[in-house]
């Protein structure tokens, strides 16, 4: 699986959905976007799940968001977590 | 936990009932400017005709308008608040808002006394239906933000400025005596002013400062208690107006501390961006930010030392306070929703946010608005220079209508010349 790395922790609203909707278009059937985020995207989660993709959001105790999105089914995407 | 809570801009509002309310009120902004060019420095004068007229083009088509508008794109961000039917809701109150404007202002006027009972009419129900719709669904949520509990106060504000106002067009429409009118008035433009517009942006700013321009957050406790401690200092200064001015005075000197202490807070937030270079929008919140708190000292001086010019200063600083704030929102918001909307509905060509209203056309709005705030202060002073800053408001204003229509043609033309997006997976 190819990983399409967003550190959107430090990029000012809204940069990170930009640069989410831009890697969503472009996103391969082996490819999977993982973002971190001070805040869970829901726009970007809502696009994501318009256009038939699987989405997983994890808060770690640093109040980092972890966000996964891929075409791969929920249990593919847990694994694929990084916490 | 897995879960959702967060950012909920997914349900932004359709793209039409914010750019028409913000048309209307660039609109009114230009009509304001034409109030200034015509009553010159009369509008200095506060119990003038000239400047009542001006301050309600103002504050009711200028500044309500760009507020609703804008109220009805962050409530669903700031407060996960949506309202059904935002269409219908926003038309209705569009057009009752601007006839109740229109009534009110030619009722100045013409002294004509059914005006006002029209004006009455129209303002009374679009306001208090808004303030209601709007305060209702706050009021539901289980869990609040600094964000959503201080917009309840200023929609308590809101009902509660509408209705003193209500007394005042009513007794202009000799539909009772008005003996109570001074005090009213006195407690309307103080509700108005501090706990509408500027506790408005006060909560708005708890939210979308961090969230724009990743600043630390807001002191808890700013956040927690600044609301509500103005909304109870503007009760507590409305109840002392029936026994006692000077107390009034008083009360109202901490109600400029904590909007001084707020400013000053917020300017060191900014100052505390991750990123090192400003646009446009930080810099509208800087000068808007230094207005507040200059005006706010001057109003204290005021309170101990009566000079027309002190308060001249801090009128002309505090127009300067809210307007770049709006315009700061506005440069953010019509570029996003008309790349988001385009976005959600699969145009994945759509312009980008820069291409919808660039950077560089930001910043020269700000420099002419620099200048016109300057104009408006110098024109304190000599006389002449108001209608310099009459003519810069205009084109200030007439600039902002531009860029609405702009983006709105450009949302149009995307929709009917773009091939919509195709997944790249399967």
């Amino acid at each position: 699986m190819n990983k399409i790395l967003i550190d959107a922790r430090e990029m000012e609203h809204p940069v990170p959905l930009e640069r989410g909707i831009a890697a969503i278009s472009t996103l391969g059937k082996d490819d999977y976007i993982y973002m971190l985020n001070r805040k869970n995207p829901i726009p970007l989660i809502k696009l994501a799940k318009e256009r038939g993709l699987n989405t997983l959001s994890y808060e770690d105790d640093q109040n980092t968001w972890h966000i996964l999105i891929s075409i791969q089914d929920e249990n593919r995407l847990k694994e694929l977590f990084d916490v | 936990m897995f879960d959702q809570n967060g950012l909920s801009l997914d349900q932004a509002p359709p793209i039409s009932v914010v750019f028409g309310l913000f048309l209307m009120g660039a609109i009114f902004g230009v009509i304001s400017g034409i109030s200034i060019l015509y009553f010159g420095h009369d509008i200095f004068d506060i119990s003038s005709t000239g400047a009542i007229i001006t301050v309600h083009l103002l504050a009711l088509g200028f500044a309500m308008s760009f507020m609703l508008g804008a109220l009805f794109q962050m409530l669903p961000v700031v407060a996960g608040v949506v309202l059904e039917s935002p269409i219908p809701k926003s038309n209705l109150v569009k057009v009752a808002l601007a006839l109740g404007v229109v009534s009110l202002i030619i009722g100045f006027v013409t002294n004509v006394g059914l005006l006002f009972l029209f004006a009455t009419i129209f303002l009374g129900s679009s306001l208090l239906y808004v303030a209601y719709t709007m305060g209702s669904r706050l009021l539901k949520l289980s869990n609040h933000s600094a964000s959503s509990r201080g917009m309840i106060y200023a929609i308590f504000s809101l009902s509660l400025l509408v209705l003193l106002a209500l007394y005042m067009t009513t007794a202009y429409a000799q539909m009772h005596s008005g003996i109570y009118f001074a005090t009213i008035k006195q407690m309307h433009y103080s509700f108005a002013l501090f706990g509408w517009v500027a506790l408005l942006i006060m909560s708005i700013s708890f939210q979308t400062v961090e969230m724009f321009y990743v600043t630390p957050a807001y002191p808890k406790l700013l956040g927690r208690y600044a609301p509500a401690t103005v909304f109870a200092l503007l009760v507590a200064a409305s109840l002392s107006l029936l026994v006692n001015n000077k107390l009034e005075s008083y009360i109202m000197i901490l109600v400029y501390l904590l909007f001084a202490i707020y400013g000053t807070i917020t300017l060191i937030r900014l100052s505390q961006r991750k990123r090192p270079l400003a646009d446009a929008t930080v810099w509208f919140w800087r000068i808007g930010m230094v207005s507040l708190i200059i005006s706010m000292i001057l109003l204290i001086v005021h309170a101990f030392i009566s000079n027309d010019t002190l308060l001249e200063g801090a009128i002309v600083l505090f127009v300067s306070f809210v307007t770049s704030v709006i315009f700061s929102m506005f440069y953010k918001i019509v570029p996003f929703l008309t790349w988001f909307h385009l976005n959600a509905q699969g145009y994945f060509t759509a312009p980008m946010m820069h291409e919808v209203i660039h950077p560089t056309i930001a910043k020269r709005h700000m420099w002419l608005h620099i200048v016109m705030v300057v104009s408006f202060a110098f024109a304190i002073l000599i006389p002449q220079m108001v209608y310099l800053a009459a003519v810069l408001m205009m084109a200030s204003f007439l600039w902002t209508t531009y860029h609405i229509i702009h983006a709105q043609k450009l949302y149009k033309y995307t929709q009917e010349n773009s091939e919509k997006f195709e997944m790249n997976i399967g």
